[in-house]
């Protein structure tokens, strides 16, 4: 469905005929001014093309050259984001279930050589442990041993008493 | 994106490795022959024992402890044999392998060339070993043994 500007415009440049034509013109409201306005117009267009020709361009093969590069630039820029587009914007659900079963596995084995290496139950697993001790009878005929384990210092002690007492060169470094 | 998966499972595989190895971490074992008495002015405890002092205090009485022989030993294999001594004592540490919290021990203390006592011992990491010596003058022979 035209305007009414574009009727009119049609109608200046001869373009409307039949019905269309006859429809239009009978809806003008002063046809006399209307034809008079056709008029001026078409005076204004033929002294426009007598008066102001197309200026010869002197520069004709940069110019084309200007917008041939600035045509392919456009083009270049339009290429990445068309196939950005088209990529989907994350991994496709069967690499993730990839990704996610084989970070599992390594995790699983990873686990399995941690686990492997038994973590202590017992809090006396930490501390030192005496397994067995002896005192040379020949100088500490009367030594006895006794084992101490400090759990909250978290130190082990081997004490032992009847030593022969020595002489305090036997202090030196 | 096969690049970028590869990448992943790279980083993944160095981060196990990382773990696995810092897991098979040398271990270095401090062994001293320290020598423990009382006097006036007190001289600073040795930096080896800063985590025991308390304990070394409260248990044998005394406020002052010199170290007279020592050894520092790195474990790689847990298996290695140390000496530490000083001008009449000697103490041979003989590693007998790895535990699950330390190492087994094998120790000697020498007097001179005899052996006056000897015990077999599984060092924990986090657990200091104290042996009470002979009385030597006023003080106490004392061997400690520290994983560090």
């Amino acid at each position: 469905m035209k305007t009414f500007e574009e009727k009119w415009t049609a109608w200046i440049d001869g373009e409307l005929s039949g019905a269309e034509l006859a429809e239009f013109e009978a809806a003008l409201p002063d046809r006399a001014a209307a034809e008079a306005e056709k008029g001026n117009a078409h005076k204004l267009g033929a002294f426009l093309k007598e008066n102001m020709p197309a200026r010869a361009m002197g520069n004709e093969e940069f110019f084309h050259h200007q917008l041939r590069q600035g045509i392919a630039a456009d083009a270049r820029t339009a290429a990445p984001e068309e196939s950005a587009a088209a990529r989907p914007a994350f991994w496709p659900i069967g690499r993730l279930v990839w990704v996610g079963a084989t970070s599992l596995a390594i995790f699983c084995v990873c686990a399995f050589f941690v686990m492997r290496e038994k973590a202590p139950t017992d809090q006396s697993q930490y501390l030192t442990q005496i397994l067995n001790a002896r005192v040379d009878p020949a100088l500490g005929p009367n030594a006895t041993i006794s084992m101490f384990e400090l759990k909250e210092d978290k130190v082990t002690v081997l004490w032992t008493e009847g030593l022969q007492s020595l002489p305090s060169e036997y202090a030196t470094k | 994106m096969p690049r970028r998966f590869l990448l992943l499972i790279g980083l993944m595989v160095a981060l196990i490795w990382g773990d696995v190895a810092s897991a098979g971490v040398e271990q270095m074992v401090w062994s001293g022959l320290v020598m423990a008495n009382n006097v006036a002015q007190p001289d600073k405890i040795p930096p080896e024992l800063n985590r025991i002092e308390g304990t070394l205090k409260s248990w044998f009485g005394y406020n002052q402890f010199k170290v007279i022989g020592q050894s520092r030993k790195t474990l790689v294999t847990g298996s290695e044999d140390w000496l530490a001594s000083s001008k009449y004592f000697s103490l041979l540490v003989d590693a007998k392998g790895e535990t699950e919290t330390g190492y087994r021990l094998n120790l000697k203390l020498f007097q001179e060339k005899s052996v006056l006592l000897e015990t077999e011992a599984r060092l924990s990491k986090a657990s200091p070993l104290v042996i009470k010596g002979p009385q030597v003058g006023d003080g106490q022979l004392l061997l400690v043994l520290v994983i560090q």
